[in-house]
Order: C-alpha cells, then sequence, then structure tokens
C-alpha cells in the first residue's frame, strides 16, 4: 500500500514540476516535510478516493503520511 | 507600541507611527498596484486615498498574459508618478489620518478584478462610498484585533481592511501561512476578529486547543457545514459564528447565524427575486464596465424558507462558476487557455466535488497524445493562468461528454 501511496504522491509532485520523493515515512508532516499546500491536498484526497473509494479528508484534515496508511489499512 | 500591521509570511511589523512616517515621506505612488507585499497593498491604498487617485489592484500571481488582457500592460514602472504634496497636510497620528481618510474623497476609486461569466475576468470599480458601506466604526470595535485571512487584492480582502482601518485597528496576517503559525498568531496577539472562507476554517481543523480570544467569525464565499461549524464553535468558544453573503460586485450584503438568511428592513427595497434568483438594486453595486440596468442578476438561486418575514436560503447557483475555495474560476478561461495549447483537439474543464476545497478543478481533453501530455500541459499554463485555475486531474479521452441536448456537460 505504501508503495502505491508513493506513486499518488509522487504524481502530485511531478505536476507541480518539483522533485520526486525516493521514500516515504509514516511520521512524514504533508504540508511541512513533502510541501503540500492545500491545492496539492485536494488533488490528494481525489486521487486516493479513486483507488481506494475512500475520502481520507472527510473528518477533517490528515497531518502525516501514518494517518493516511491508518485510514485506508481500517477500510 | 500600537500595531497596523503584522505579517509573519513577509517579516513585517508596522506600527501606526512608522505608517504615517512612511505615508509623510512618500514621494511617488503608482495607480496599478501589484506586490505580494500586504503592507505595500495596504499603503498603496491610503496612499491613493490621501492623493484622491485611483488604485486598480492587481493578484500577485498574475501570469504576463493575464496581466496582458487585464490591462493591455505586463510592466507598470511606467506608471509610477509624483505625489502631489500640496493634497495631504503632513500626519501627526493615528487621529489625524483616519480624520483625513474619513473625509471621503471625490475621485478615488478602486478597481479589482472578478472571475467574469465570459471567459475573461471583468473590472469591478468602487468608490469610498461603496466600498466603506458596510464599515462599523464604534467606540467598541475600536479594540478589535483583526485576523487577515483573505488575498489583499480580492473583495473580500479589502473590505476587512477597510474595517480594520477606519476603527484604527490592528491587522494580522493569517492567509497563505501554515496551520501550527495560524494558531500562533491568533493566540499570541490575541486576535478578536477573523473573516475567512471555509475552506480557511476547514484547514484548521481538527484542533485540540481552544483559542478563548476570539470573539466573532465571519465566513463567506461557500456553503458553511454543520459539522465545521461544530468544531469550530469547539476550537472558538466565545466566538459568535456569522455567514456573509457577498460578492465583488456588491461586497457583502446579508449575515446570518447558520444557512438561513433574512433581510434588514432597509434592503427590502434594493432586493427581488425572479425565478427564484436573486435580483441586487443597481444602488448597491460598484461601477462595472457592462450596463447592468436597475436589477443585477446575481446567478445565485434562493429557496424561501418564509414569506412574513421574509427568510431563504442559498441552493445554488446558476452560472457555471467552480468555487474553489472561495475562488471562483470560471471553466470557460481556463477551457479557453488550454484549447491555445499546439494538439489540443478539444477540452471540457468542470468541478468534482472536494471535501478540502469545497470542489477541484478538472477537464478531459481530446488530443493527439504524440504531441501532449499531462505535464506539458500543466507546465503550458502555468504561464497563462494562475496556479489556483489550473485542473488539477486531467483526463485525455475520445471524445467529451456531452449532455442529451447537445451542450458540454459540466
Amino acid at each position: 500500500m505504501k508503495a502505491t501511496i508513493l506513486e499518488v504522491f509522487n504524481t502530485i509532485i511531478e505536476n507541480r514540476g518539483n522533485k520526486k520523493l525516493e521514500s516515504i515515512s509514516p511520521e512524514m508532516h504533508l504540508k511541512y516535510d513533502i510541501g503540500f499546500d492545500s491545492l496539492d491536498l485536494a488533488e490528494l484526497t481525489v486521487r486516493i478516493e479513486a483507488d481506494y473509494d475512500i475520502d481520507i479528508f472527510e473528518d477533517g484534515i490528515v497531518n502525516t503520511v501514518g494517518e493516511i496508511l491508518k485510514k485506508l489499512e481500517k477500510k | 507600541m500600537n500595531i497596523f500591521l503584522k505579517d509573519i509570511g513577509n517579516d513585517r511589523l508596522v506600527t501606526w507611527d512608522y505608517l504615517i512616517d512612511d505615508i509623510n515621506n512618500s514621494s511617488i505612488y503608482n495607480s496599478y498596484c501589484k506586490s505580494p507585499d500586504y503592507y505595500t497593498v495596504f499603503k498603496q491604498i491610503i496612499l491613493t486615498l490621501l492623493i484622491d487617485e485611483e488604485i486598480i489592484l492587481l493578484d500577485s500571481d498574475f501570469t504576463e498574459s493575464e496581466l496582458i488582457n487585464l490591462t493591455g500592460y505586463s510592466d507598470f514602472e511606467e506608471f509610477i508618478k509624483p505625489v502631489d504634496k500640496s493634497k495631504i497636510p503632513i500626519l501627526n497620528n493615528q487621529k489625524e489620518l483616519l480624520k483625513k481618510l474619513n473625509n471621503s474623497p471625490r475621485n478615488w476609486k478602486i478597481t479589482l478584478f472578478t472571475s467574469g461569466t465570459t471567459g475573461t475576468p471583468k473590472k469591478v470599480c468602487h468608490d469610498f462610498k461603496s466600498i466603506t458601506r458596510f464599515v462599523k466604526a464604534t467606540e467598541r470595535n475600536k479594540k478589535s484585533v483583526w485576523g487577515f485571512a483573505y488575498n489583499p487584492t480580492h473583495m473580500a480582502g479589502i473590505q476587512v481592511f477597510f474595517q480594520a482601518l477606519l476603527n484604527g485597528n490592528t491587522i494580522i496576517r493569517l492567509f497563505g501561512l501554515n496551520t501550527k503559525d495560524i494558531y500562533t498568531e491568533i493566540t499570541n496577539n490575541a486576535i478578536t476578529h477573523i473573516s475567512a472562507t471555509p475552506t480557511f476554517y476547514r484547514l484548521l481543523l481538527p484542533y485540540n486547543g481552544t483559542v478563548p480570544s476570539v470573539e466573532r467569525i465571519t465566513s463567506g464565499g461557500e456553503k458553511f457545514n454543520e459539522k465545521t461549524f461544530k468544531q469550530l464553535n469547539q476550537v472558538f468558544p466565545n466566538a459568535k459564528i456569522t455567514n456573509v453573503y457577498a460578492s465583488t460586485e456588491a461586497g457583502s450584503l446579508f449575515a446570518s447565524k447558520n444557512d438561513i438568511f433574512s433581510l434588514r428592513p432597509e434592503y427590502e427595497s434594493l432586493v427581488h427575486f425572479e425565478n427564484n434568483e436573486l435580483l441586487i438594486h443597481k444602488s448597491l453595486m460598484g461601477r462595472t464596465e457592462t450596463s447592468i440596468g436597475e436589477w443585477y442578476k446575481t446567478g445565485d438561486v434562493i429557496e424561501i424558507v418564509s414569506h412574513k418575514p421574509l427568510k431563504f436560503r442559498f441552493v445554488n447557483r446558476k452560472s457555471e462558476m467552480i468555487n474553489i475555495g472561495g475562488y471562483k474560476v470560471n471553466p470557460l478561461e481556463v477551457e479557453e487557455a488550454i484549447s491555445t495549447l499546439k494538439g489540443i483537439n478539444n477540452v471540457r474543464v468542470y468541478s468534482k466535488p472536494n471535501s478540502v476545497l469545497g470542489n477541484i478543478v478538472c477537464c478531459e481533453v481530446v488530443a493527439n497524445r504524440d504531441q501532449v501530455t499531462e505535464i506539458s500541459i500543466r507546465k503550458f499554463l502555468q504561464s497563462k493562468i494562475q496556479e489556483f485555475k489550473i485542473p488539477r486531474l486531467i483526463q485525455f479521452v475520445d471524445s467529451l461528454s456531452t449532455t442529451r441536448t447537445g451542450k458540454l456537460k459540466r
């Protein structure tokens, strides 16, 4: 699952013309470590929803990679 | 120390005394104002008010082609003019500045650009009277500390600016900061008032602490949902939460505690409904390039909740404008920009509901795949339109989906 999430992240990062990530870890912060802004986060929800059919931000903003993984594992 | 503006994003801490000195020492001005620095924008507005000359506000992230489209120029150096010192006496303090500002300047006007319905943004002008119509300058409001959560070159931001300015308040910039800094700024500066889009508040949640200093929270620009409302109540236990209905053309018009709006008696004759669409009388409007007739059609569809007294709620918009976290995107403008790229045969821009921003811009394109890729479209658009207008999902299709009547479906 981590690999697919990394792929989704990198699609967003590459589309914005930034350098791809080599790996991700649960403690990474979406805004501070990965550098996502609110437009990126919005795109992230749509892409994850398309793959996993779950809206990760439904109950408020998720901050770290680990929180996303937890949400997806629950499903 | 009486602070005028604190903006940690631009490393600014400006006192009212500094502002007054800076104005006294200004020898040049430019009617075109395009700057990422909030202080520069605010000072320009004040300076033009004092010398009674017009000001044209441009988003600092407008691309060169957007600027040429809107103004005919991409560079504004040549519009720098000397300040006519005979028009402003030396100001000694805040009181003198506010008094001078309140002596309604006659020729001053402010021009903003709003997403038009035809494809390119349109110009809206306001004079001092129309832009400050809703400013409440009272003894009580003099103690307010404003959290500034809008773009300073947009209507909502300008209205907050004038409310704070004419009451001699402190403005703390919150817009564009990260969540942690926003909470730090609210707490450390004991902010009392915040006006922002629902998206701004949504990005602040969830939060485990409470912020007791905030007395008033205003939200507008898109529909406010019940869940955000409840969570905000917990974070800001002392705040009264209000929804406002506003537009660039008219500024804020109605306020409500929930999604049901009622009219103040003085507006009853200035508003009416036609086929459930809200119409606003021209006397409430700023000036636009196109003549609007006696009544301006807002494109907002309402549902009457009760007739006497009149209460209503907003249902949706007639126009196809997409609301991205409070920013309006015209799908036609984006389609026009994409279709100028070589290799694109057809394009449809539409919105998808989104839990972060309310909506997200998407598009379908029919293209020669060996000529264009998702990345090449994005790169091209970055030089044409502002970032928030660029579709976040680009889908390549063989033909566009249309509705049964043959119109493109959004």
